[in-house]
């Protein structure tokens, strides 16, 4: 079951661009439901190219109650992504970054299927480093236990294909159709070799009006979606290859999102909101010579009771490259 | 520099060129008023008449689905989180309040009766005030243009009296009541 692709593609765009974060918070931000995106350039870099593909496969979902129950039989969904993103760190302190997510849902249950594809919403961000990590590799002074500290400012852009497009089915929806804007707090410390990470997120989304659900005109309506929460730990352990600085990183993470209700013309929604938990790990390779670096995740749903409200449960497998211009 | 940073604006025009009304979402009523009366699954439009199993292999058409009530509500579901939000609803407010209505769950991605029980089964819907269609080669979804939590109330005439996407069930409970 997906929430049908419109929920899915919810879940898709947000994970799509939670994808592109540093390193160092990648594993505990890959999983739908992860922070507002911001592609992080590091201290040392000029900017940031990073491509990424995303195979999310749904699993059943957890209902009002928590209960997780099954998709019917015969059902097989994927969404797929894209995410391009792009990262410039224009002053000493800030950076700007844009993510771009494209969507391919494949959708089969025993009676339907479905393949479409399309742009998914974008994400544009701003991030302000309030404080610097020094990555120490002993603890000499308490100044080596500053971590690093970011606040940054997302505005997610609704660039997809919405229930409230001249798209008939859900199963066409790759966005969710509202400006949303983000605020993100993220926190890292690094002693060599161990490093760990939270970031959490706070987001409201900008109502609108609506007209059109699934390609039908209806009476204009406002529509608000509920404010979303979220937050991730994630710890990691990079490991040096040989003597060139080359380094192997895993970390395991875990993440907590929760959207709260919605409204239409400002009454609740009730039951519209959700939440969900999630854990993962990554493995990422840096290359030092060469600025590129490559990595690998898995973002995974834990599928009993309890572990979600009103969302669909998948995993979530990740590959990715990134660019570091110095 | 200057041409990189035209292409990207170039490239982003282009994109944002073809992402719908989301941008700049419309209040415009763009409703087209339809013959009240002739056949088709809009609102004021006469349903055509249909032919479905139901879960327990019973054929339910138009007029069995009203037979002896008010109306008939249906709700597309495809067993999904919001789906199970929309029926939950559905079952702990509404249909107590209009015990002269036939309410119906139309199931159109399971593509068989017994697949379909099964899922009514696991989504706790099999047994009580809904009865679940099996719409295998979607002939309800498409008379009713329907998807995922389309909603639709026909009256004991056949007339289609609501037709959109579920939202908080008010507009469901409206129609209902206005049930002649």
């Amino acid at each position: 079951m997906k929430y049908n692709l419109t929920y899915y593609a919810v879940a898709a765009l947000l994970a799509g661009a939670a994808s592109l974060v540093s390193s160092h918070s990648f594993a505990a931000s890959c999983c739908g439901g992860g922070s507002a995106a911001s592609l992080v350039v590091p201290k040392y870099a000029t900017a940031i190219v990073d491509l990424t593909f995303d195979a999310e496969l749904y699993d059943g979902y957890w209902n009002h109650n928590n209960k997780y129950i099954k998709d019917p039989p015969g059902s097989d969904l994927q969404q797929y992504r894209m995410n391009v993103g792009v990262g410039y760190r224009f002053a000493t302190n800030w950076q700007a970054s844009l993510a771009l997510p494209y969507v391919w849902n494949d959708n089969s249950y025993s009676g339907v299927s479905s393949q479409t594809d399309g742009l998914g919403d974008t994400t544009v961000s701003l991030t302000y480093e309030l404080l610097d990590d020094n990555s120490a590799w002993k603890i000499r002074d308490t100044h080596d236990l500053i971590p690093g500290i970011s606040l940054g400012l997302s505005l997610l852009v609704p660039t997809g294909t919405s229930p409230y497009d001249d798209q008939q089915s859900s199963f066409d929806i790759t966005g969710r159709g509202f400006y949303r804007l983000d605020g993100t707090l993220l926190i890292e410390k690094t002693i060599r070799p161990w490093n760990v990470s939270c970031a959490i997120s706070y987001g409201t989304y900008l109502e609108r009006t609506i007209n059109r659900e699934y390609g039908k005109y209806v009476a204009p309506y406002k529509k608000d979606l509920g404010d979303r929460f979220s937050a991730s730990l994630s710890a990691g352990y990079a490991y040096v290859i040989g003597t060139g600085g080359d380094s192997i990183t895993g970390t395991v993470s875990y993440v907590y999102l929760n959207e709260a209700d919605g409204s239409f013309n400002g009454n609740r929604d009730t039951g519209s909101g959700f939440d969900k938990q999630s854990v993962g790990a990554a493995l990422s390779y840096t290359n030092n010579d060469s600025n590129w670096s490559i990595r690998t995740g898995w973002n995974h749903a834990v599928k009993k009771d309890g572990w979600g409200e009103n969302f669909p449960a998948t995993d979530i497998i990740t590959v990715g490259v990134r660019y570091v211009f110095l | 520099m200057s041409s990189c940073r035209a292409i990207c604006l170039l490239t982003l025009l282009v994109l944002l060129s073809a992402c719908g009304d989301n941008l700049f979402p419309s209040g415009e009523d763009k409703r087209t008023p339809v013959s009240a009366g002739s056949s088709g699954g809009s609102v004021s439009q006469k349903s055509p008449d249909f032919s479905v199993s139901d879960i327990r292999g019973a054929t339910v058409n138009l007029a069995s689905a009203t037979a002896g009530k008010k109306g008939a509500a249906f709700y597309f579901t495809m067993w999904c989180p919001i789906c199970d939000s929309h029926m939950s609803d559905m079952r702990t407010s509404t249909t107590l309040m209009f015990p002269d209505v036939n309410f119906f769950l139309v199931d159109y991605v399971s593509g068989s009766v017994a697949g379909a029980a099964r899922a009514a089964t696991e989504n706790g819907y099999a047994f009580g005030v809904f009865s679940t269609l099996v719409d295998t080669d979607n002939t309800l979804l498409n008379i009713f243009h329907a998807t995922m939590g389309t909603t639709v109330v026909i009256d004991n005439t056949g007339i289609v009296r609501m037709n959109e996407d579920y939202r908080d069930g008010v507009n469901l409970r409206k129609a209902l009541a206005a049930l002649p």
